[in-house]
């Protein structure tokens, strides 16, 4: 319960925070809760399912408020508490790290993000997942360009495919007890009402990936959010809709699963390609970093839809490694746009001359984007081919151009801004908070590149325990 | 009984208060009188136990009386500066709301279509008043004239329709004709059916649905604010509900004959008001076309009929309270004309506005955690079982109201620096207060 009311109680006293003192307040708050995971992470042993809270009360509808967590859940929740002090290092010296406003709303981003991650109960998990909407949407609309129809495509697409989830759960309830995560598991389907349920669940879910033909709010979304704010979107926001697929959709319709997986799969490899090649042709350094997100994340959706074991945790390596690299890669790009004042990376070059510390950070995140071995990106990437490559080789392969295009659309970046020579050009080297983000994330991602199994211990068991109840109820 | 009694007397001696030019007096007269009607009704319904033949409040329908109750407060307290400055006609203006709650706690309570029609007759004479309240307005003429026509006749139909039910059963007791209509459903005349048709009509035009649902935008548009607001709640609330009992209790034998009807009518209801409101500039218009949808996703509940209610009770929450808190802060900080525009940046630069702007537009767009949420939720799952499409479709409405509070929202929110600060008064306060707590929590009123 503590891990819900500490982020609100944060978020609440932002507004008192004096103005000059929020940005450090911030800092220091958002510490509590990887304090509070961390020594959740210390009890837990893996392959249990902890009950944080259950309420017993008689409640109509079948509504429970049940918080549990496994190890999935676990890892997630450490994601989402590491992200936040990164997420707000990097924001210190903009101009939204002056507003209360702005880290009231990002705490309450996080006790939504929470929320979803420790739900054990249908209505539940929609309550949060909907709750993450407002805050992430007051952040784009007061902090950023505020483009209006953006933001409402932005808007009103996510929510549509909210809507079809929570059709899909009250179509699921009609065959169960109560809307309990465990209830909803145990109810029995048809092959057909499976398969429909899963597609109401699919809808919101590849929306928020977002799925290649589902993608379109996307790219223009990043390109005019402000820095944190992507950042919250694609290391977080859209990691609950990997999450929902893993816990939610397919164990609690297992019987459509046969028939889903070749949709989803095929809709990933067609987003791998069509990211890269759309990113490729990119000038707008955002929407470069935002296309690579499609390819990267139809890979990771791809791989959970085989749902084995193996491809779980390769999908959970891979998605902890796609947080880091997205705070990385928008941190570079908020760089590069507030220094050079454009997204257009046609007229930047030489910047490696002026700025030598950046010019090798950005390095390293581009080699761990392109998954080099030793880097994060490689374990996951490699085991997720080699699970497609065994499902059907045609797709295999053609997932494999993954390491081609990141290869040719990173290094493009790369070359097109930093190297070359250009005169004239101020450009200011890393400060300390952008140097500390860097440092941080380039550790993490050697370390999970030359330490899979830390990641890999903590869920392999719930890992299997999911396949297990897929493959019975199946 | 005893909370009508009450409230009618509350609702004479602010009359002559008003009369006396003592404006704080009428005020403080109403809501005591509301306060004190709904504290004894509540006693004597979970204490006393006493039964009456034609107008009963147990446990089923006390919860929506209070509901009725304390909207009406609320909406007089937001009307406080309305009033002050027409300090002339204050004792008329809040004797007629109360005059018209009284009638509506008939229509809440009622066993017997006669008390039922009287409900509906004292519900809506002093609304016809209310409407044209504003002498010089040629708008709010036209409200009036058009409310009153239309609503006679609505009132005609379903006089008609209970005088074919009465002529085909033979008693005004809705439970009787309840059992009547279960029991023989096979030897039903014609003539039953005729009536039970007339008396639709006569509720979807009260409810304003498809196809009544014309005078809506026109009527609203005219009334005054405070009027209105209380026209979109409390009148939408109670007509709602008796809607509900009248067909769940008396006609639940012939279920088959109007529960394709009013699917229909829910379908098209939901489309209309929907797709008129995607472009309405004028913020009263958008509220008259939101209505009709609301009215739509709520009377999925008639189709439901349970003597629990309690999906209906908490959508109503959800809605009517959205409405008050909207249509306060419209009323802030909108002139006469009413624009949608002149909303722009209120929210920003007056956070206690924003906040409850926001939130009353997330629960009117059924976005969780509001109670909004809770009540569309409820009523669609209780739906889901028969009506599977009609939800599915409700669903893609929820999308497309979701798109027009946005709008509202964005212009309520938006960053504008020169936007007026906009001093609340005490009243003001309070509304925007309870507003917010009961689009917050009002939907734990299931646990109670």
């Amino acid at each position: 319960m503590e891990l819900l009311i500490i982020p609100f109680a944060l978020g609440l006293i932002s507004f008192l925070v004096p103005k000059n003192n929020i940005r450090f307040f911030g800092l220091v708050g958002s510490i509590i809760p990887v304090i509070l995971t961390c020594i959740h992470l210390m009890d837990y042993m893996p392959g249990t399912w902890i009950e944080l809270y259950r309420c017993d009360s008689e409640i109509p509808f079948g509504l429970t408020f049940t918080l549990h967590y496994d190890g999935i859940s676990l890892l997630m929740l450490l994601l989402t508490a590491f992200s936040f002090p990164l997420i707000f290092l990097s924001n210190y010296n903009r101009e939204s790290s002056q507003s209360n406003v702005f880290h009231a709303l990002a705490f309450f981003m996080q006790t939504g993000l929470f929320g979803v991650f420790l739900a054990g109960d249908g209505v539940l998990f929609y309550i949060f997942w909907e709750f993450t909407l407002i805050p992430i949407f007051l952040i784009l609309y007061w902090f950023g360009n505020g483009n209006y129809t953006i933001l409402v495509k932005f808007f009103i697409y996510t929510m549509l495919g909210s809507l079809a989830m929570l059709l899909s759960l009250i179509w699921l309830k009609q065959h169960a007890h109560s809307f309990s995560y465990g209830d909803l598991i145990a109810a029995n389907l048809t092959e057909k009402e499976g398969f429909w349920i899963m597609s109401g669940f699919m809808l919101a879910f590849a929306i928020k990936i977002p799925l290649f033909p589902f993608h379109t709010w996307q790219p223009n979304t990043y390109s005019t959010a402000p820095m944190a704010g992507t950042m919250l979107l694609s290391a977080l926001m859209l990691k609950m809709a990997l999450f929902g697929m893993i816990k939610w959709m397919i164990p609690l319709a297992p019987e459509g699963l046969e028939c889903m997986q070749w949709i989803v799969i095929i809709l990933g490899v067609l987003g791998i390609i069509y990211g890269g090649v759309i990113a490729i042709k990119q000038t707008d350094i955002k929407k470069i970093f935002a296309y690579a997100s499609i390819s990267h994340l139809g890979l990771i959706a791809a791989g959970i839809m085989l749902f084995s074991q193996n491809a779980l945790t390769a999908s959970m390596i891979q998605l902890i490694n796609h947080s880091i690299l997205s705070i990385g890669l928008f941190l570079v790009a908020e760089i590069l746009i507030s220094r050079t004042g454009t997204q257009d990376i046609t007229q930047m070059g030489g910047i490696a001359e002026k700025a030598p510390k950046f010019a090798f950070w950005f390095m390293i995140i581009s080699f761990a984007s392109v998954s080099i071995p030793f880097s994060a990106g490689f374990i996951g990437e490699f085991l997720l081919l080699r699970e497609i490559y065994e499902f059907k080789l045609s797709l295999g392969i053609l997932a494999a151009s993954t390491l081609v295009f990141g290869a040719v659309y990173m290094f493009r970046a790369y070359q097109i801004t930093m190297s070359g020579h250009k005169e004239n050009t101020q450009f200011t080297d890393l400060t300390w908070n952008e140097w500390l983000v860097f440092c941080v994330l380039g550790i993490l991602a050697l370390v999970f590149g030359l330490a899979p199994y830390l990641i890999g211990d903590l869920i392999k068991e719930s890992a299997q325990q999911l396949t297990l109840i897929v493959q019975n109820n199946s | 009984m005893e909370a009508i009694v009450i409230i009618f007397i509350s609702a004479l001696i602010s009359l002559f208060l008003g009369i006396m030019k003592k404006p704080t007096l009428v005020l403080l007269v109403s809501i005591v009188g509301l306060l004190v009607g709904a504290l004894v009704q509540n006693y004597e319904c979970y204490f006393l136990n006493e039964k009456y033949h034609v107008l009963d409040f147990n446990d089923g329908n006390i919860q929506f009386l209070n509901l009725a109750i304390t909207l009406t407060g609320v909406i007089i307290l937001s009307g406080y500066k309305h009033f002050m400055e027409e300090s002339a006609t204050i004792g008329d203006f809040s004797a007629l709301m109360l005059f018209s709650l009284s009638g509506g706690l008939c229509l809440i309570g009622f066993k017997d279509l006669f008390m039922f029609f009287l409900g509906i007759e004292i519900l809506s004479i002093p609304l016809y008043v209310l409407a044209g309240s504003k002498k010089k307005s040629a708008s709010s003429s036209e409200a009036a004239l058009k409310y009153f026509y239309l609503g006679s006749f609505a009132t005609a139909l379903l006089l008609f329709g209970i005088a074919l039910v009465y002529g085909t059963v033979g008693t005004f007791d809705v439970e009787k004709i309840g059992f009547v209509s279960m029991l023989f459903t096979d030897q039903l005349p014609s003539m039953f059916f005729v009536g039970v048709l007339f008396m639709l009509a006569a509720m979807l035009f009260k409810v304003g649905a498809f196809p009544f649902h014309f005078w809506v935008a026109d009527v609203y548009q005219g009334t005054p604010s405070v009027f209105m607001t209380y026209m979109s709640s409390v009148v939408k609330l109670i007509g709602i509900y008796a809607f509900y009992r009248l067909f769940g209790m008396m006609f639940p034998g012939v279920e088959t004959f109007w529960s394709m009807l009013i699917v229909i009518v829910i379908f098209i209801s939901m489309f209309i008001g929907n797709l008129s409101a995607l472009n309405q500039d004028t913020f009263k218009r958008l509220m008259a076309f939101s209505s009709v949808t609301n009215g739509a996703y709520a009377l999925m509940a008639v189709l439901t009929f349970s003597s629990e209610s309690e999906a209906l009770l908490v959508y109503m929450i959800g809605y009517s309270f959205s409405v008050v808190a909207l249509m306060t802060i419209n009323s802030l900080a909108n002139n006469d004309e009413d624009k949608l525009v002149s909303l722009s940046g209120i929210g920003y630069k007056n956070p206690l506005i924003g906040v409850v702007g926001i939130v009353a537009l997330l629960s009117v767009a059924g976005i969780p955690p509001m109670t909004g949420f809770f009540g569309k939720a409820m009523v669609f799952y209780q739906a889901f079982e028969q009506h599977m499409w009609l939800v599915s479709f409700a669903l893609i409405n929820s999308a497309i109201g979701v798109y027009i509070y946005l709008k509202i929202a964005m212009t309520l929110l938006k960053k504008e620096e020169n936007a007026p600060i906009i001093a609340l008064n005490w009243s003001q306060q309070i509304v925007l207060s309870v507003s917010l707590l009961a689009l917050l929590f009002g939907w734990t009123i299931i646990y109670v």
